[in-house]
């Protein structure tokens, strides 16, 4: 069983969904993106061309995040899952400068939405002190995942344009989507294996 | 009701953060701007402080060998200070494949290690205290370059060459850390053996820092953009006054002078404080000039930083 991820960028439409539901899902404060939209725009008026790219971490077979971390608080779980254990990062941010895919976030003090108004009372419920001085990063909402439900990102994504799966299992819609579509995950030249594929737009 | 926006109140930070997501080469901004600072500090007193026991060792100096060991200290202290979580430091010890452990078990031998060594000094404990120790040095000269090396995320630091070249820099800061000691505190050291022992690393340090670069130059995108914000980008007044200029320059100059006629220690001690600056504007533009491998196509935007 490895988790997986599979992005059509033949179907997102840039809407930012992802973005959004993961922060509602996992509560993040200001400054962390476990789920990111990079938008770029070349070309000038009429030839000119707008490129998306959703962002996300890979959850890599080889993370060189978890190998580079001095305490184990980056680590695999089930399905190959690469999650933080809250309670063990030191906040070094090894793992912030290993990742090549910019997936990892320090949150350095706890910042609140609306500043000089306090906490709202979402933020209150859903910010922890734990991830206070830490690096944070998205962990395919595992608890979700574990709850028969699929990551957020996935579930609300408007275009279905993400599909997630068992990269392990030849039955799956991810494999069948990679094996026909020809996805491809992003530089794998550098020999991370990562677990999410893009399909071509 | 306030009408502070969260851009305001975070002095720009929100705004930096968002804009570095949006750039094709993502600035490297956690290991060397505000607290950041704090363990370059750090990486440059570990390695001058380890270097400079050596050398302390070498030369039978007990002076240098105490300011040594504080030195050390002191660097424990800076990295401390750098960790979001400081009070988690004991779970550092996890030395399977970080180099960061490796290096908090090295500064966990020095500088017990060293202390030991300093009081008691003799004999077959001694002896033990002084394996210890130097045992510790090694880690503490060798684990710095490695905790760069093996950042995959940013290319330009993604290199075998970059310990070996930080290993240099802490050997020849070691160096000049004794000139400087030696106006105040003369053992058994010899300034003339010390200044030619200097000479010759700062010049093995300029020869490598140069063949890093080139390498560097002609290897990822990534890599020759950082090279770029080093020669004439964000980085360049740092790198040519600091690195090149007070690092290299300056103390070769006064140790080709110093073969011909003999420099006083006073002069000496000035040239070294030269040399320890420029030991640390290295590693300070080397961090600072380190950018993340890029993400999004860029259709034929170039390595070279916009003017």
């Amino acid at each position: 069983m490895r988790y997986g991820m599979v992005i059509d960028l033949k179907r997102c439409v840039g809407c930012y969904g992802c973005q959004l539901s993961c922060k509602a899902e996992n509560g993040t404060p200001p400054g962390v993106l476990f789920a990111r939209l990079a938008k770029r725009e070349f070309g000038c008026f009429p030839d000119t061309q707008l490129v998306f790219l959703p962002l996300l971490c890979f959850h890599c077979a080889e993370a060189p995040c978890v190998s580079v971390c001095p305490t184990g608080a980056s680590h695999y779980r089930e399905g190959g899952v690469v999650d933080i254990d809250a309670e063990a990062c030191v906040g070094c941010r090894a793992c912030m400068q290993a990742c090549p895919y910019g997936a990892r976030y320090f949150n350095e003090d706890q910042r609140e939405y609306f500043p000089g108004q306090g906490l709202t009372p979402y933020e209150e419920a859903r910010y922890s002190d734990a991830n206070r001085g830490i690096v944070m990063k998205c962990n395919f909402c595992i608890d979700r995942v574990n709850a028969g439900l699929e990551p957020a990102c996935v579930a609300n994504c408007a275009a279905r344009a993400r599909v997630f799966g068992d990269l392990d299992d030849p039955e799956s819609e991810v494999w069948r989507l990679i094996e026909t579509r020809g996805g491809a995950p992003l530089e794998p030249e550098l020999g991370t294996k990562p677990s999410v594929y893009y399909l071509p737009p | 009701m306030s009408t502070t926006t969260l851009r305001q109140a975070q002095g720009g930070a929100y705004d930096r953060l968002l804009a570095d997501l949006g750039a094709t080469f993502r600035p490297q901004r956690q290991w060397v701007e505000g607290r950041g600072l704090l363990l370059i500090i750090g990486h440059f007193l570990s390695g001058v402080g380890a270097g400079a026991w050596l050398f302390a060792l070498a030369f039978d100096q007990r002076a240098g060998l105490a300011a040594a060991t504080a030195t050390v200290a002191l660097a424990g202290v800076f990295h401390l200070l750098f960790l979001g979580r400081p009070e988690r430091f004991w779970r550092m010890f996890r030395a399977k494949s970080s180099w960061i452990a490796r290096g908090f078990v090295g500064m966990n031998l020095f500088v017990p290690g060293a202390l030991l060594y300093f009081v008691f000094p003799d004999g077959y404990v001694g002896g033990a205290f002084l394996a210890v120790s130097l045992l510790g040095a090694a880690i503490l000269i060798v684990y710095k370059g490695n905790v760069y090396a093996a950042s995959k995320g940013v290319p330009f630091w993604n290199s075998p060459l970059l310990p070996v070249l930080y290993a240099a820099y802490a050997l020849r800061g070691g160096g000049a850390a004794l000139l400087v000691l030696l106006p105040f505190a003369k053992d058994g050291a010899d300034e003339a053996t010390v200044g030619l022992i200097e000479l010759w690393i700062g010049l093995s340090a300029a020869v490598m820092l140069g063949f890093y670069l080139g390498v560097m130059r002609n290897a990822t995108r990534a890599a020759q953009r950082s090279v770029a914000e080093l020669m004439h980008g964000r980085v360049a007044l740092v790198f040519y006054l600091g690195t090149l200029g007070a690092g290299l320059v300056v103390p070769i100059a006064a140790g080709v002078v110093g073969l011909a006629a003999p420099l006083s220690e006073a002069v000496l001690a000035v040239v070294a404080c030269f040399s320890l600056g420029g030991d640390f504007f290295a590693k300070y533009a080397i961090a600072k000039a380190g950018v993340y491998v890029p993400l999004m196509p860029t259709l034929g935007e170039g390595a070279r930083p916009p003017r």
